[in-house]
């Protein structure tokens, strides 16, 4: 086809687009994913029983803190990387502050509880399973991220997939809490952490593959 | 005549807000910029697939341009993603001389400012000399190409182009004769 017609092709097809598009898609591809995972919980997993009185508590919410700020950092990358020009990602240091936070409580926990129940308390009830549950609830959030990809233009695809599959990681972790009783720092910091790092790196994994465009 | 960037970004605004054919017109004017841009990278069978796969993707892509930022800057990103795409799927190697060029944001104002700089240097020189090198140092032709477009002889051109390269080096040093 010659260029003039490929332009009066493309032409014909010129829909209007909003301000911020690049968010309002990533945000979009992320609810969807997000809300396939949480019916993915209640149909399989089931809803811990306790979750309206555990929403008054502490630790739901230093969970939830600690998930959601990774995943709003996460997710911030992802948009930068989804420009092509989107620029430096040097601000993303400021993922240490939630690390740090959690660590910080999990050492008061630690000056807490006798030496006697460190590793009982470290690996809670679930350690083996957590990392690999909120592993596969990335799943469902990074199709919708690859769906959100496909009007996108990342450059840096190796770096844009382990955005996509931090942000994925960080909000499977988010509903997952909905599922999970664990009540240790320790625990969060370490499982969880470990399952949203996987996330990243099998983002990072299929990233060239599948964002190329 | 080479659309400026302000032009561009008010067609690309335009365009986004809906406007058909001031995307069109957008689109019209990024050809001979991406041909430029291709040509200068040593391609030369593959320059109309990838001219025409970077005007697809600048329209189906066209959500991540950012009004605030220029326009240029968003286009060369997605050209020169496209071409090492390109020679990554045809498991093509860069010439590492080239890497540099390839690497480096393309400044569109200071490649103009730079064009408008030469074209100027090469009125100061005799016209066959700015001919040639023009034909083969700017245009990219070979030698044989040259000679035959303007009907003399291979080692014209290339005393032409050596006197006038010598000439031009002469004058940039600041002994102006």
């Amino acid at each position: 086809m010659n260029t003039d017609q490929l332009i009066d092709q493309l032409a014909a097809k010129t829909r209007p687009v909003r301000r911020h598009a690049v968010g309002w898609r990533l945000g979009l591809g992320t609810a969807i994913g997000a809300a396939a995972s949480t019916l993915l919980i209640a149909m399989t997993l089931g809803i811990r029983p306790d979750l309206g009185a555990a929403m008054h508590g502490f630790t739901f919410w230093m969970k939830w803190t600690y998930t959601i700020s990774l995943a709003i950092g996460a997710i911030w990358a992802t948009s930068r990387l989804a420009r092509p020009d989107g620029g430096g990602l040097r601000r993303l240091w400021l993922l240490a502050i939630p690390v740090g936070l959690l660590a910080s409580v999990g050492v008061v926990e630690m000056i807490r509880t006798p030496q006697s129940e460190w590793l009982a308390m470290w690996l809670g009830h679930s350690w083996k399973l957590c990392p690999w549950l909120v592993l596969t609830l990335a799943m469902p959030i990074f199709i919708g991220l690859l769906w959100s990809f496909r009007r996108l233009a990342p450059t840096r695809l190796r770096a844009a997939g382990a955005a996509a599959g931090l942000a994925a990681g960080a909000f499977s972790a988010t509903v997952y809490c909905f599922h999970c009783p664990e009540v240790s720092a320790l625990f969060v910091l370490t499982w969880y952490s470990l399952g949203i790092l996987l996330a990243a790196s099998f983002g990072a994994l299929v990233g060239p593959r599948l964002l190329r465009w | 005549m080479r659309a400026s960037e302000d032009q561009l970004r008010t067609w690309m605004i335009s365009g986004l807000d809906g406007n058909a054919a001031d995307h069109a017109a957008l689109l019209r004017a990024l050809v001979p910029l991406l041909h430029a841009f291709y040509r200068r990278r040593s391609v030369a069978d593959e320059i109309e697939d990838l001219v025409q796969d970077t005007l697809i993707a600048v329209h189906t892509r066209r959500a991540t341009y950012d009004r605030d930022r220029a326009f240029t800057a968003w286009l060369f990103a997605i050209a020169r993603y496209k071409m090492i795409d390109h020679f990554r799927s045809n498991r093509r190697t860069v010439p590492i001389e080239g890497l540099e060029e390839i690497l480096v944001a393309e400044g569109f104002q200071a490649a103009s400012d730079a064009r408008m700089d030469v074209d100027q240097l090469l009125d100061t020189l005799p016209a066959k000399q700015a001919r040639m090198i023009r034909a083969t140092q700017i245009d990219g032709m070979s030698v044989a190409d040259a000679a035959s477009a303007d009907g003399i002889g291979q080692s014209d051109v290339k005393v032409s182009v050596h006197r006038g390269l010598k000439a031009l080096a002469a004058r940039l040093r600041g002994d102006v004769r």
